[in-house]
């Protein structure tokens, strides 16, 4: 990270200044003054050193770690294993929270806390994976479409144009109806080719603006080819607003993913997902509402957590809103 | 390739309405039209309204608002005329059926003999592919109409079946049969009026979405499957018996029985049948007088797709997964207790029925654990259903059950509507387990056996299990031409034992009928087949 952080934080202070071709040395020697002599922090060790006295980012990133973990080893959470129907007993049904079961027992007499403790790795998994493939593809479009302009650009955005005109649950809607069976790479499928067009946008507008920099003319006169301009200049100084969406984004892919499943087209039972558990308690919901309390509440800070994790990492790397 | 591409689109579709609904939006569409209409809820009918095509609940109810039938049931299961003057036979075999005189038909053709002959021998016919085909099979002449596959009939009449004059036509069976007098309520013997046949012989499609009937109601409009919310209804002043005091009925279609809740509880819909098993239990502190709670004749059962597959062929397996489910919880829990567990495949309303005849039905894990060990049972099940009308919860219990007590993988397969599980059990798609109900056709023990479990009924019936025994088929046989009902009741029985023993089909649970009305109607009442005796229905302004 340190070696790779040096030379992404001169043209990142570039970036941010917009004076004279002559104001540029003055970059590096003030990061270096407020360093106090060690290694000139960058945009990205900038960010992290205001992050890191955040309580805002601090909150997020504590309640993200322990859902990370639910969804990586639930077994640490619950010693109940709600994938085994033989601990579901259709007699306990609709119980209320009790010792034995912290959030109660569900309509069909399952363990709801096993079952909300193991919801999160299909939510996570959907969350993340449609985040990546949204960064990736629209990412690298945008990064395309901005730097070379012409027929490119033009096709490409007429047909972010056209996802853009389609509401994106009607959307999903139709892609999942015709799967037969959701399943999590059915919903991510679903979801990333509706929300690559936003990270498309962010993209070009970003790189449309790095391009016509200082640095990157500097680059050209040096003799940099388009690939190396492209990757090692317009690239670091435009993904940082590409990275604030897809944080607060992937909290909206989680809370998608549960309305998908909520409405019968996301993930399947017996497959565990909160909208799975919030559909399937909804009938009963004034007979016993624990089964449906516990997974939306589960849901509701997750999502929280990354749009608040997305707002203070999108403070610390503009700086203007500071 | 194209219509399974349209199927999907509905579905689609179908979905998005469900989406609206469950936003609050619940304003469906004819909602203006059925401001001053008695309004039912419906599942979409599986066919257009042709009386012999018609072998599913929803159509039926539909059509028996437009017709009305020779015969009905009075509260104590027994046969009373209805069109019919008489009804008279000496030998089981030779029917004379007397029809009353001066009804007629919504375009104001006389109702006459003929009309019965002609709807009977139309839908006995093989060429015309009807449904309820195989109800006509114990009239003589019958397989002069049905030579078999790729043959053409002969004729185009069965001669057992003669007017003898306007009111008047003679059934001859070709064999004695004691129920027949009973079988004359269901759809299939509706008659047709002329206007329904076009020049090549053939029912009209234009009739099937418009049917023209002898009925309290008369339809407005035709009806578009797949499109149309509503079926509108209009009452036939000239109907010469009992009418309702009321002049519009609408059935509304819906694909979710919750919503439709949820729109009688918000009064935009007047009466349904079937209750949300969730609304069970809250319904009635909340309606009081105006729920319904009574024995229904119908039975659940989880079926096995011998027609399609063989992987379900050895008894031991079939006996395994019957005894590893839990009927009395699922009936309590799921249901509420608004359902019974089942242990005969007759049912308890009608006589046959023998409480715990049905020792598969026994709930045994350990047992039914091992039963399936050494028949080497599959380690993944599936079971598929329609998820509507309150079907998952107790769908979801069953595979927990077989999941826990077999320690096998269950594969739950929704389905978007019951008729969607017909059609692809019909072209042998479907290989997997699947949920199925009766509901009866006429009061008899026999219509819980013939048009379910015998060989005639797969090809045109709804033996959908695919079951042929012909054994059981021969008991059917001494049953139906016993001389009195307590004989054909002993051996319908010993054909119980035999589906007891083979398991074809699973019995589940007896339903209740768990009906609600709105505070816009008064007098709802629903009858043996499930359906509501519009006559004594009265709307409240």
């Amino acid at each position: 990270m340190s070696d790779t952080a040096a030379p992404r934080a001169r043209h990142a202070k570039h970036a941010r200044s917009s004076g004279p071709p002559s104001k540029p040395p003055a970059g590096p020697s003030r990061g270096g003054r407020a360093a106090r002599g060690a290694k000139p922090a960058g945009l990205w060790g900038d960010a992290w050193q205001d992050l890191r006295r955040r309580p805002l980012f601090i909150a997020s990133a504590v309640l993200i770690g322990v859902i990370l973990l639910m969804a990586v080893a639930p077994g640490l959470f619950t010693s109940v294993d709600p994938y085994d129907a033989a601990t579901c007993r259709l007699g306990d049904a609709r119980q209320a929270p009790s010792a034995l079961h912290w959030f109660g027992t569900d309509n069909q007499g399952c363990d709801t806390y096993a079952r909300t403790v193991y919801g999160a790795s299909n939510s996570l998994l959907v969350g993340l994976c449609t985040t990546v493939v949204t960064v990736v593809a629209g990412g690298l479009l945008g990064l395309v479409a901005g730097f070379r302009g012409g027929w490119p650009d033009a096709l490409l955005s007429r047909v972010t144009e056209v996802f853009f005109a389609i509401p994106s649950v009607l959307g999903a809607l139709l892609i999942l109806a015709v799967f037969r069976t959701g399943t999590v790479w059915t919903v991510t499928f679903a979801l990333a080719v509706l929300a690559w067009p936003m990270t498309f946008r962010i993209m070009r507008a970003a790189v449309i603006t790095a391009k016509s920099q200082d640095y990157v003319v500097a680059a050209r006169a040096l003799g940099a080819s388009n690939r190396r301009i492209m990757f090692r200049h317009i690239l670091p100084n435009s993904i940082a607003s590409v990275i604030v969406v897809a944080t607060i984004n992937l909290g909206v892919f989680i809370a998608a993913e549960a309305g998908l499943s909520f409405l019968g087209v996301g993930i399947q039972s017996p497959e565990i997902s909160w909208g799975l558990m919030i559909a399937d308690a909804r009938p009963r919901f004034l007979e016993a509402a624990s089964p449906l309390l516990f997974p939306a509440a589960f849901l509701s800070v997750t999502v929280l957590a990354f749009i608040m994790l997305g707002d203070a990492v999108r403070d610390a790397l503009d700086p203007k809103l500071r | 390739m194209r219509v399974i591409k349209g199927a999907k689109l509905v579905a689609g579709t179908a979905l998005l309405a469900l989406t609206l609904a469950a936003c609050g939006n619940a304003t469906s569409t004819g909602e203006a039209s059925g401001a001053d209409a008695v309004r039912m809820k419906v599942g979409e009918p599986q066919k257009l309204f042709y009386p012999g095509d018609t072998v599913e609940s929803e159509g039926a109810e539909v059509m028996a608002a437009l017709f009305a039938p020779l015969v009905k049931y009075n509260e104590d299961k027994e046969v009373v005329n209805h069109i019919a003057a008489s009804i008279k036979t000496s030998d089981n075999k030779v029917w004379t059926i007397k029809i009353k005189e001066g009804y007629t038909w919504h375009n104001d053709e006389p109702l006459i003999a003929q009309n019965y002959v002609d709807a009977w021998n139309y839908a006995a016919n093989q060429e015309n592919a009807q449904s309820a085909n195989y109800f006509f099979g114990r009239v003589q002449g019958y397989a002069d109409l049905n030579p078999g596959e790729g043959k053409t009939p002969s004729t185009k009449e069965m001669s057992g079946l003669k007017a003898v004059d306007d009111t008047t036509f003679r059934v001859t069976l070709s064999q004695p049969f004691s129920q027949f007098g009973t079988m004359l309520g269901y759809t299939a013997f509706y008659p047709l009026p002329k206007a329904a046949f076009g020049q090549d012989g053939k029912v009209t499609e234009a009739y099937g979405r418009q049917p023209i009937g002898q009925g309290l109601f008369k339809m407005d409009g035709p009806y578009n499957k797949g499109t149309d919310q509503t079926i509108d209804l209009t009452l036939f002043d000239k109907f010469r018996g009992e009418k309702p005091k009321f002049k519009k009925l609408q059935f509304k279609v819906y694909t979710s029985a919750e919503t439709a809740w949820n729109d009688l509880q918000a009064g935009s819909l007047d009466v349904q049948e079937q209750l949300p098993p969730a609304a069970i239990s809250t319904a009635k502190a909340e309606l009081g007088e105006r729920y319904i709670d009574q024995a229904d004749a119908g039975i659940g059962y989880i079926g096995f797709p011998s027609v399609a597959t063989r992987a379900y062929d050895d008894i031991k397996l079939r006996r395994a997964i019957s005894m590893a489910i839990d009927r009395k919880t699922i009936t309590e829990t799921v249901f509420s207790g608004t359902r019974a567990p089942a242990d005969d495949f007759l049912n308890p309303l009608l006589d046959g029925y023998r409480p715990g005849a049905c020792s598969a039905c026994v709930y045994d894990p350990d047992a039914a654990r091992k039963l399936y060990t050494e028949a080497n049972g599959p380690k993944t099940l599936e079971l598929g259903s329609n998820m509507d009308n309150g079907h998952k919860e107790w769908i979801e219990a069953v595979a927990n059950n077989l999941r826990s007590n077999l320690g096998i993988d269950v594969k739950v397969t929704p389905f978007e509507k019951f008729q969607q599980i017909l059609d692809e059990l019909d072209a042998k798609k479907y290989t997997g387990m699947f949920r199925s109900g009766w509901a009866i056709d006429y009061p008899s023990a026999e219509n819980y056996l013939t048009p379910v479990f015998s060989t005639g009924a797969i090809k045109d019936g709804s033996n959908y299990s695919g079951y042929s025994n012909p054994e059981f088929d021969e008991l059917l046989v001494k049953g139906d031409t016993a001389a009195t009902m307590g004989e054909s009741l002993k051996f319908y029985q010993k054909a119980d034992d035999l589906l007891l023993r083979d398991l074809p089909m699973i019995p589940i649970f007896y339903y209740r009928m768990n009906a609600a009305f709105s505070e816009h109607v008064r007098g709802v009442k629903i009858n043996l087949l499930n359906q509501v005796e519009w006559v004594q229905v009265e709307k409240v302004v």
